[in-house]
């Protein structure tokens, strides 16, 4: 028994030597949003001081093994997932910590000396598929692109001189996210949901949202400033709308956003801790119960914001909020940047799809406009209008590859420079397509999903913003950073559905068997005026009956005379 | 005098359409624009090339590069004038129609003139007039400009107008038994449109018959074929790559796209069992290829005109991407064989089902793709009784024609032993 627990004690400190150099740190952001909404964003962080280019992933300490192993085998340097239901209203919520649009959406770098990335890239998201139980099995090259603006690496590169052809990007519109996805996805935390603040996602209460967003993020990181050796971090992300109507009071504490308080921080993290926003408080009071530990004031691009900061301990804590006043309706000011996209045109023959960008800010402001449109959506490039409050402009640069049927979907990329206070509309004409019966879903009339597009932007304000900075990893990390460069947003629109025309699915016989007989039509005379003669022949007068009973006595004759002969020869 | 009226009426007419509000209407008809031939798709390929993009990585253009190049020249210079090309090459079309129905008709007075006396006693006044020489001619002209089929295939700016043009060249060529203008239409349109390529053999057989030495034949074969070898190279020697290939002849061949049209194709493939595709898409295009070119080569070797106007109205019928511009083309040469319509049985049927497929094959598109309310074996029916139709018109002049030869033979009397007699096949 001695001997036993020595061993464990000896093993434990030997993978502590190992894996001692890594850490996790949970947060939850809270952030009640001007409409009737408030928007939580659970934040988990794990950082491991290792080289990936080295690191074999065969013992780990908090870094999930499981997520390891697929990244050493496809050659990943740089993974990106999101799982999201419902869509992120930017008009009226401003923007999210990660943005993800509705479905699924998988973009990876993979590293330099891959050989084989459309390879790597159909196996990544085969095994990713099985990790979280959602189909990424369905990505491949027929869906897949490789952005070139729109997706630079987020974390350390080695190299600077970037080569887009080892990016992919898909996005599965139509995937649908539930519990079957967050149970996996809790296993890769360290605590799993047992302990912490990940124990607060309870699928009962976060399916009751109207925007719910899983995702996962690993990159290299700059272990410090100089940036010699990097480390690698996995963050996973669980972002939440919460609809007061929903919850039935506009007074939400953490008990009724969760279903229950939390229970203690994961002994495993370096910090746990909860924000929560007051930057609605000036126009909404609110009072927080209990009183907060500290307040934190951030300034970033001109904005102070001021944050209630919680520090979780190992006792139970329930954030509780109580309005001062009644409800009032208040003017929401849209953030700088937003977008739409719509379908036009009627019927299943031709049709277009529009993209608006709204550009709220007193100065032109530059972004990229990424489309990946699937092959069943044709569009003709000659088509794209980009009109500008009704003026058409030319766009910086335009990147296009066209699609092909079965095989490519179509790429555009389109930088833009939006007027000053403008709505610009990019819009492209496409013809609908017949698919072969069997490639048909077994809904064929409720349509077939458009992505949404994904429009870059490099921001001058952070007014509605909450993203991170480059190179922050926590929540915490982000405060007082301002950026002379802007600040990065991104923003996904709608996805569309197209209704394509749909053939009979019970008439291939049929269809088979008329066809032939067309076919046949012509061959049969054909046949006859080609290989047989003209010949005349007397007409007979007779009329049938007459002439089938000549035929029948002639059978019967026949048949006597056989008869007799047989008779005879025995 | 008169002539010229008709041709400025045909060209009037398809200016107004032209210029009218229904062209995009017309152009963007299923049964004109097919993926092979719409200006919509050359207009997607110029447009790529302005941007450097190689136009033959997606699967929009189906037109081979050299083509491309021509039309790119075309519409640098023509601008808003485009319609012009469109409407004089037509005019063209049926001016060179019009140029080898004459020599054809001639080709006919000087074989009934040789055989005058082999023909049977009373079959004389089945002889043709000087008036039929005279006016067949025309009637095959103004068949090609008033048809309405041709005339919305102009309308529509559709690459068949150009394809129509060479193939009159070619017939031009045929008839006169001139090598060069045969041979470099035919291989212009093979490049474009690949079935052409059967019409090889009426043009053999006519030189054979014409020069009297299987030289020429195998030369103008030769020609042929080296005429459309140089233009794919050239094609290749455009962007030094081959993979446009797949896009034009491969598509053809293979039939990936399965819009609508009003050929066969489209539903039987949509509705194919996967594991019998091939079988049947080999199947279908021995079909058009070769199928029937050898039997119709051997039967019909004294008349390569018929031959070839068989075999373009038999491609019209079962290619891959039929439109109502190869249609058309080929009902304008039949009034070559007007002195045939006396034997045509079923010409009533034939017309009426022309007439009624052309009302109701835009009327059930509109109920199945806009209002819903019907769906795709409506319009398929509907080109199936128009390919039947096609099929009834040029079994019945084939019929018509062996039965003329027979009555020019051995007399008009049906009669054996003074009992009524039939003619039939056997």
């Amino acid at each position: 028994m001695q001997t036993t627990a020595f061993v464990i004690l000896v093993l434990n400190s030997v993978s502590l030597i190992n894996c001692g150099s890594d850490s996790f740190t949970e947060e939850l952001f809270i952030k009640p949003l001007y409409t009737d909404h408030i928007y939580t964003h659970f934040h988990f962080s794990t950082i491991w001081d290792t080289d990936l280019q080295t690191e074999q992933f065969k013992h780990t300490h908090l870094f999930p093994r499981a997520l390891g192993e697929i990244i050493k085998r496809h050659n990943v340097q740089e993974l990106h997932l999101s799982l999201t239901a419902g869509l992120w209203r930017y008009e009226t919520w401003g923007y999210p910590i990660t943005s993800a649009p509705p479905g699924a959406e998988l973009w990876v770098w993979f590293k330099q000396d891959t050989e084989n990335v459309d390879k790597n890239w159909k196996e990544l998201a085969n095994s990713l598929s099985g990790l979280i139980c959602a189909s990424l099995n369905f990505i491949d090259t027929s869906n897949s692109i490789s952005p070139e603006y729109s997706f630079r690496p987020n974390g350390a590169v080695a190299d600077q001189t970037l080569n887009s052809s080892y990016l992919r990007y898909s996005a599965l519109p139509r995937e649908i996210v539930c519990t079957e996805n967050l149970t996996p996805w809790k296993k890769l935390l360290p605590c799993e949901s047992k302990k912490g603040l990940a124990s607060l996602l309870n699928s009962g209460y976060i399916y009751n949202t109207r925007y719910h967003s899983l995702s996962i993020h690993f990159r290299p990181i700059c272990r410090d400033l100089e940036c010699d050796v990097t480390s690698i971090e996995v963050n996973q992300y669980v972002d939440l709308v919460y609809d007061y109507l929903i919850l039935g009071v506009r007074n939400w504490s953490i008990r009724r956003l969760f279903g229950q308080g939390i229970l203690g921080s994961c002994p495993l993290a370096k910090s746990s801790t909860v924000y929560v926003d007051m930057s609605t408080n000036s126009s909404i009071p609110f009072d927080l119960s209990p009183e907060p530990d500290e307040f934190v004031h951030s300034i970033r691009g001109g904005y102070t914001t001021k944050f209630a900061k919680y520090r979780v301990t190992n006792e139970t804590l329930s954030i509780s909020v109580s309005h001062l006043e009644n409800s009032k309706v208040l003017i929401n000011s849209p953030p700088v940047l937003h977008a739409n996209q719509y379908l036009t045109g009627y019927g299943q023959e031709l049709g277009g799809i529009v993209t608006k960008l709204y550009n709220n800010h007193w100065n032109n402001l530059d972004v990229v406009v990424l489309q990946n449109i699937p092959w069943y959506v044709p569009i003709y490039l000659h088509t794209l209008k980009i009109q500008a409050n009704g003026e058409t402009i030319k766009p910086i640069s335009i990147r296009y590859i066209p699609g092909k049927l079965r095989k490519r979907p179509y790429y555009v990329e389109i930088a833009l420079r939006l007027p000053p206070r403008s709505t610009t509309s990019i819009s492209a004409d496409f013809e609908h397509v017949f698919l072969k019966w069997t490639e048909y879903p077994p809904d064929a009339s409720h349509g077939f999903y458009i992505s949404s597009s994904v429009i870059s932007a490099m921001l001058p304000l952070t007014k509605n913003i909450t993203g991170l900075p480059q190179g922050a990893s926590t929540i915490a990390d982000s405060f007082n950073r301002s950026s002379g460069s802007g600040y990065f947003v991104q923003v996904h629109t709608e996805t569309m559905v197209v209704t394509l025309p749909t053939p009979d699915f019970s008439m291939p016989y049929n269809v088979i068997c008329l066809a032939c007989t067309v076919v046949a039509l012509a061959f049969g005379p054909l046949h006859n005026i080609t290989t047989k003669r003209l010949i005349l022949k007397p007409e007979s007068n007779e009329r049938v009956v007459d002439r089938l009973k000549q035929r029948l006595f002639l059978l019967v004759n026949k048949f006597k005379l056989g008869r007799a002969e047989r008779a005879e020869t025995e | 005098m008169a002539s010229l009226v008709i041709y400025l009426l045909g060209a009037f007419v398809r200016v107004w359409l032209c210029t009218s509000e229904y062209r995009n209407v017309i152009a963007d008809r299923i049964e004109i624009s097919t993926p092979l031939n719409s200006w919509k798709r050359v207009t997607e390929g110029l447009h790529l090339l302005d941007l450097k993009i190689y136009p033959y990585t997606g699967d929009t253009l189906h037109e081979p590069p050299l083509h491309l190049l021509a039309y790119n020249f075309v519409v640098k210079s023509c601008g808003d004038y485009l319609y012009v090309i469109f409407v004089c090459c037509d005019l063209f079309t049926s001016y060179l129609l019009y140029t080898c129905a004459r020599k054809y008709m001639e080709h006919l007075r000087e074989t009934q003139n040789r055989n005058k006396d082999k023909y049977a006693k009373d079959a004389m006044n089945l002889l043709l007039t000087e008036k039929d020489f005279a006016i067949s001619p025309q009637y095959v002209a103004v068949a090609y400009l008033f048809n309405p089929y041709t005339v919305f295939n102009c309308v529509g700016f559709t690459t068949t107008v150009f394809g129509n043009f060479f193939i009159a060249a070619f017939l031009v060529g045929l008839s006169y038994g001139n090598l060069l203008f045969a041979t470099l239409p035919l291989a212009i349109c093979i490049s474009q449109s690949f079935y052409p390529v059967l019409l090889i053999s009426p043009l053999f057989l006519q030189l054979i018959m014409k020069k009297d030495s299987k030289i020429k034949g195998a030369i103008a074969v030769m020609l042929t074929v080296g005429f459309w070898i140089a233009i794919t190279y050239l094609s290749y020697n455009l962007y030094g790559r081959w993979d446009f290939i797949e896009n034009t002849y491969g598509f053809i061949l293979t039939v990936p796209d399965l819009h609508p049209n009003i050929g066969l194709f489209w539903y039987f493939f949509i509705e194919m069992f996967e594991h019998f595709r091939h079988l049947f898409i080999y199947s279908f295009q021995i079909n058009v290829t070769i199928l029937y070119l050898v039997p119709l080569s051997i039967r019909f070797r004294k008349d390569p005109m018929l031959l070839a106007t068989s075999l373009l109205s038999l491609t019209a019928i079962f290619k891959s991407y039929p439109c109502l511009g190869d249609v058309g083309f080929v009902i304008s040469l039949y009034p070559c064989w007007r002195h045939l319509f006396n034997y045509v049985q079923q010409g009533f049927l034939v017309s009426c089902c022309f007439f009624v497929t052309t009302i109701l094959g835009p009327t059930v598109w509109y109920l199945w793709i806009y209002s819903g309310s019907a769906n795709a074996n409506f319009y398929f029916g509907v080109t199936l009784a128009f390919a039947t139709a096609q099929i009834f018109l040029i079994t019945d002049i084939l019929f018509s024609y062996t039965k003329r030869e027979f009555s020019l033979k051995y007399g008009r009397i049906r009669k054996i032993n003074a009992k009524v007699a039939q003619l039939t096949l056997e």
